[in-house]
């Protein structure tokens, strides 16, 4: 038992739910209390919806569980009435799956016929969210795959690709976009999209893209064992990442297609990937060499999130754009194992494996980093401790789902990655000649971070705060006081500090204390400030 | 059919879907009682909801949070919650403690009330909230929460005659309604809840609950039984016959005798462009945050043709005035979602009043909707909130008039794959 706020990965429940409202003709029936169906909104709102989600809830209520009563026959037929799904998949929920009803007995019940039913009941306090999407459509992989012809010409399935997935449509337009400047056919793409009968047709592909560690590489795995279909389970996610991606493509297609009689692909002249087919692919080579970019290799990147874009960034900000990795982390442990050895020789450190946001966000704090990478919540956080944040896997939030094309994979999805680090950290010359001159006139900004940081406070200190504030008012020469462990400043301090521009204001603050802390000075005055700015060089 | 006064006949159906549970009440107690805390004995699927359907994030310090339930806990005779309880104590120092059931701990049989009391302190009271969705919709847990703070309401003298508003609403329109009560000569004795856990409202059985939600049936029953107050039945104060009813009402508990038909006349003059608008429009509301009757009851006294009023549940007694008043209207409670989605696609409605779940597959379908949980969330009590509670209305269906015409053949294109 723990104190928890908020959590990195939604349930179980939540899982198979991508996956089934990802498909045409599957509908899941949740057996489960009013409300545990809020998973619903997650689509109708985040993906705006325009019809109904394949998903039902069989109401559990307290009264039915004394009397006797289960209403999964019945809400199983008004699916079917209403519906017509080719598959129901019916799953408990955390507190019906204590109740050990035989959910199969009880389905048989509705009528339905058995082999349009599959009850998909998985421990809920043993798995999460990834976990049981990925487990789902493995599942139905195996259940509905079956042996046959190779199509003529190279062709793939793309797997992996689920409802409310990152950027989902615009990587797949990435992907898909670079197959048909290969020529190669997009077989099936699932579980997006798919139908069951997609589903059975998978096998005819030459290969698997599952560019997803979280879902799609385990049915890529049965189908290799099975049908000996190989893999490409690598994220395209860099312009490096993608070209080794497309040689990787085009080199195992071709092994296929040498025991076919087909002739090779070869990899055509690089600007035929470009959106004008004139120009280069990507801006990211020649961006990361220009003068403007030398500052980049003094930033320090935190990286933390999921596994696949967690790896993929970290190479990118530090291969690509030369970039500073000081830390990354993961909120997924069962895949931390791979993490750790993709990114052996990235970190300085050992890999961060939590998921407490709490946790990540005392990280961010202590090392006030120049850019973090990371999910919802590390925007939350920063926003918190003004640190430079972008957003590069889920958990999202509406702002994460927006229109236009911006994909991460691919040449196109390194453009958008690298214009977002360039947005979110601080610039270049700009920041010479505000650091070399003062503020620039920017100052203004401060007082409005400065309203919002106060409103952002707990309301408990509220009555502190502005105790402390009347105090320093009556009193102003006195140097401030605080309870809460922070440093005092004597005023002089206060107002050299003032100077230094504003956007770095908090870091020196902070690096000025624990410097002071260091020597065991207990205020900090104008000296102590000084000798700090020397021996760190700021 | 279950028969009332006034002959209104209630369709009950077998359950409601698409709504949230008692959880939801969360969202808007922790920040009307400034000093509390309010902490969910529940699983992953408890945290996951409050975060995402409420779209929670955390803010500084949240004062709400999830004691998680996790595989180990679910062999262990009674969650110990010691050390989260004094982990709360120390980072936020809370003046009350809410402890709220969810599923998993009720059907694992915890004994809540035995927990609650022993976490206890004469300095935090820990106070059990039963608040699960096998029993509790969405408003309902704000009953509960209420009730649990029953016995900190001191006990009024007899012989204090003074109204107590029955209802969390902002301080805004609390202040509203205070002038409101002051100026019609009706002392008032505070709100149940207050914005601070030790400004709980003295009730004795000279007082005059007035409920203002209409989700708020059994605290008002407790109250009356333990204190020996007498409840107000009356309409709620919304829309101008809402609030003209309720006002004078009130006043005649108190043997004032008021004539506020000017008054409502009034303020149906200055929403006169919006009533044009909803007159004989099809409005249908599918079922999600209990306060559909008074709501069904303003359209229905606008002129608008309601052609469902569905809730989750609707107590007879409690919700009386506002059948009587919803006569010839179709009630329906425990809607099955099934049976709506065939009579909307029948009837064709003008406006659908219903949940985030719903809302915009409502739209895909060619409807305008209005989300259920907007009406919570803004000040549409009394006088003051008469304008908000139309314009929430008749927002949408001007929006859509300006909008250019959607052809969804061409627009709806490749947006949800699997429905196609």
């Amino acid at each position: 038992m723990r104190l928890a706020f908020w959590l990195y990965e939604g349930t179980a429940l939540h899982g198979i739910s991508r996956v089934t409202n990802s498909m045409k003709g599957v509908h899941t029936v949740y057996h489960a209390p009013q409300g545990d169906d809020y998973i619903t909104a997650t689509y109708t709102m985040l993906e705006r919806t325009p019809q109904f989600p394949g998903l039902s809830i069989s109401v559990v209520r307290g009264r039915d569980l004394a009397q006797g009563v289960s209403r999964l026959p019945t809400t199983l037929q008004q699916v079917d009435n209403h519906y017509h799904p080719e598959l129901i998949v019916i799953a408990p929920s955390c507190s019906t799956a204590l109740l050990q009803e035989d959910l199969h007995q009880l389905a048989a019940h509705s009528g339905v016929s058995n082999e349009r039913l599959m009850v998909y009941a998985l421990n809920p306090f043993r798995v999460s969210e990834n976990e049981a999407a990925d487990g789902l459509f493995t599942e139905l992989v195996k259940r509905y795959a079956v042996s046959q012809e190779k199509t003529v010409a190279p062709s793939v399935n793309i797997l992996g690709f689920t409802s409310l997935g990152f950027h989902l449509r615009a990587n797949l337009t990435s992907i898909t976009r670079m197959l048909q400047t290969l020529g190669i056919t997009v077989n099936v793409v699932a579980p997006w999209g798919s139908s069951i009968e997609d589903l059975g047709r998978l096998p005819a592909a030459w290969l698997n893209i599952a560019p997803y560690q979280e879902i799609g590489v385990n049915a890529a795995a049965y189908l290799e064992e099975t049908f000996s279909m190989p893999s490409l389970t690598e994220a395209p996610l860099g312009v490096e990442s993608t070209m080794a991606w497309l040689r990787s493509l085009i080199e195992k297609l071709n092994t296929t297609g040498a025991e076919r009689g087909v002739p090779p692909l070869v990899m055509p002249n690089l600007k035929a990937f470009s959106l004008d087919g004139l120009s280069a692919p990507s801006g990211v080579p020649w961006f990361a060499r220009t003068a403007d970019m030398e500052s980049f290799s003094n930033k320090k990147a935190f990286v933390f999130g999921d596994a696949t874009h967690t790896v993929g960034i970290v190479k990118f900000l530090r291969d690509e754009l030369g970039m500073q990795i000081i830390g990354a982390g993961t909120y997924l442990e069962q895949h931390a194992d791979w993490v750790r050895k993709e990114l052996e020789g990235y970190l300085p450190g050992a890999l961060m494996v939590t998921d407490r946001f709490q946790d990540v966000a005392q990280v961010i704090e202590d090392e006030m980093p120049d850019l973090v990478c990371g999910t919802q919540m590390e925007r939350h956080s920063c926003r918190k401790l003004d640190v430079p944040c972008m957003v590069v896997c889920p958990p999202t939030h509406i702002e994460n789902h927006l229109l236009g094309y911006y994909p991460f994979f691919g040449f196109a999805g390194a453009d958008v990655i690298a214009d977002r680090v360039y947005l979110s950290c601080k610039l270049g010359l700009e920041k010479h000649l505000i650091d070399f001159f003062g503020d620039a006139g920017l100052e203004y900004e401060e007082s409005a971070q400065a309203t919002e940081a106060h409103a952002a406070q707990s309301e408990s200190n509220e009555e502190l705060s502005s105790t402390v504030e009347r105090a320093s008012a009556v009193v102003p020469a006195t140097i401030e006081t605080s309870d809460d462990g922070e440093m005092k400043w004597s005023d002089e301090a206060e107002t050299m500090l003032k100077k230094v521009p504003f956007f770095v204001r908090k870091k020196v603050r902070k690096n000025t204390e624990n410097f002071a802390r260091g020597i065991g000075e207990p205020v900090i005055t104008v000296e102590v400030f000084r000798k700090a700015k020397e021996s760190l060089g700021g | 059919m279950i028969q009332v006064p006034g002959d209104i006949q209630i369709i009950k159906e077998d359950n409601v879907t698409h709504s949230f549970c008692g959880l939801a009440c969360v969202g808007w107690m922790y920040q009307k009682i400034k000093d509390s805390f309010f902490l969910i004995l529940g699983t992953h699927t408890c945290a996951n909801f409050l975060q995402n359907a409420l779209g929670m994030m955390i803010f500084a310090k949240p004062r709400f949070g999830i004691a998680l339930m996790e595989e180990g806990d679910l062999s262990k005779n009674e969650p110990t919650l010691q050390e989260i309880i004094s982990e709360i104590k120390a980072d936020h120092n809370p003046s009350v403690i809410f402890l709220l059931s969810s599923c998993t701990p009720e059907v694992m049989k915890v004994d809540f009330k035995g927990l609650a009391h022993h976490l206890s302190t004469p300095e935090v009271p820990v106070l059990f909230v039963p608040a699960s969705g096998l029993v509790y919709n969405f408003t309902q847990a704000e009953d509960s929460v209420l009730a649990a703070l029953v016995p900190f309401c001191p006990q009024a003298p007899a012989g204090e005659k003074k109204v107590v508003f029955l209802g969390s609403i902002n301080d805004s329109t609390a202040d509203d309604l205070r002038a409101e009560a002051e100026e019609l000569g009706i002392p008032v004795g505070g709100f149940l809840p207050e914005s601070r856990f030790d400004k709980m409202p003295a009730i004795g059985p000279d007082t005059v609950l007035a409920p203002i939600q209409p989700y708020l049936s059994r605290v008002a029953v407790k109250l009356s039984r333990e204190r020996g107050c007498s409840v107000l039945h009356s309409l709620f104060p919304f829309g101008p016959d809402g609030t003209r009813a309720f006002w004078e009402d009130l006043a005649r508990e108190f043997g004032i005798t008021v004539d506020l038909r000017d008054r409502e006349k009034a303020a149906w003059e200055k929403i006169r462009k919006q009533t044009d608008l909803l007159k004989g429009k099809k409005v249908f509301f599918t079922a999600d945050t209990m306060m559909e009757l008074p709501l069904a009851r303003f359209l229905h006294n606008a002129g608008a043709d309601v052609v469902e009023c569905s809730s989750a549940y609707i107590i007879k007694k409690f919700h009386a005035r506002e059948l009587e008043a919803l006569d010839g209207v179709r009630v329906v409670e425990q809607p099955n979602f099934h049976r709506q989605l065939e009579d909307v696609r029948r009837i064709k409605p003008d406006l659908i009043i219903t949940s985030l779940m719903t809302a915009n597959p409502f739209v895909g379908n060619g409807f305008v909707v209005k989300w259920s949980m907007e009406f919570m969330l803004m000040p549409i009590h009394s006088w003051s909130g008469v304008i908000s509670l139309a314009n929430l209305f008749v927002s949408p269906l001007q929006r859509r008039s300006k909008l250019p015409a959607f052809d969804e053949k061409v627009w709806l294109e490749g947006v949800m794959p699997s429905a196609e």
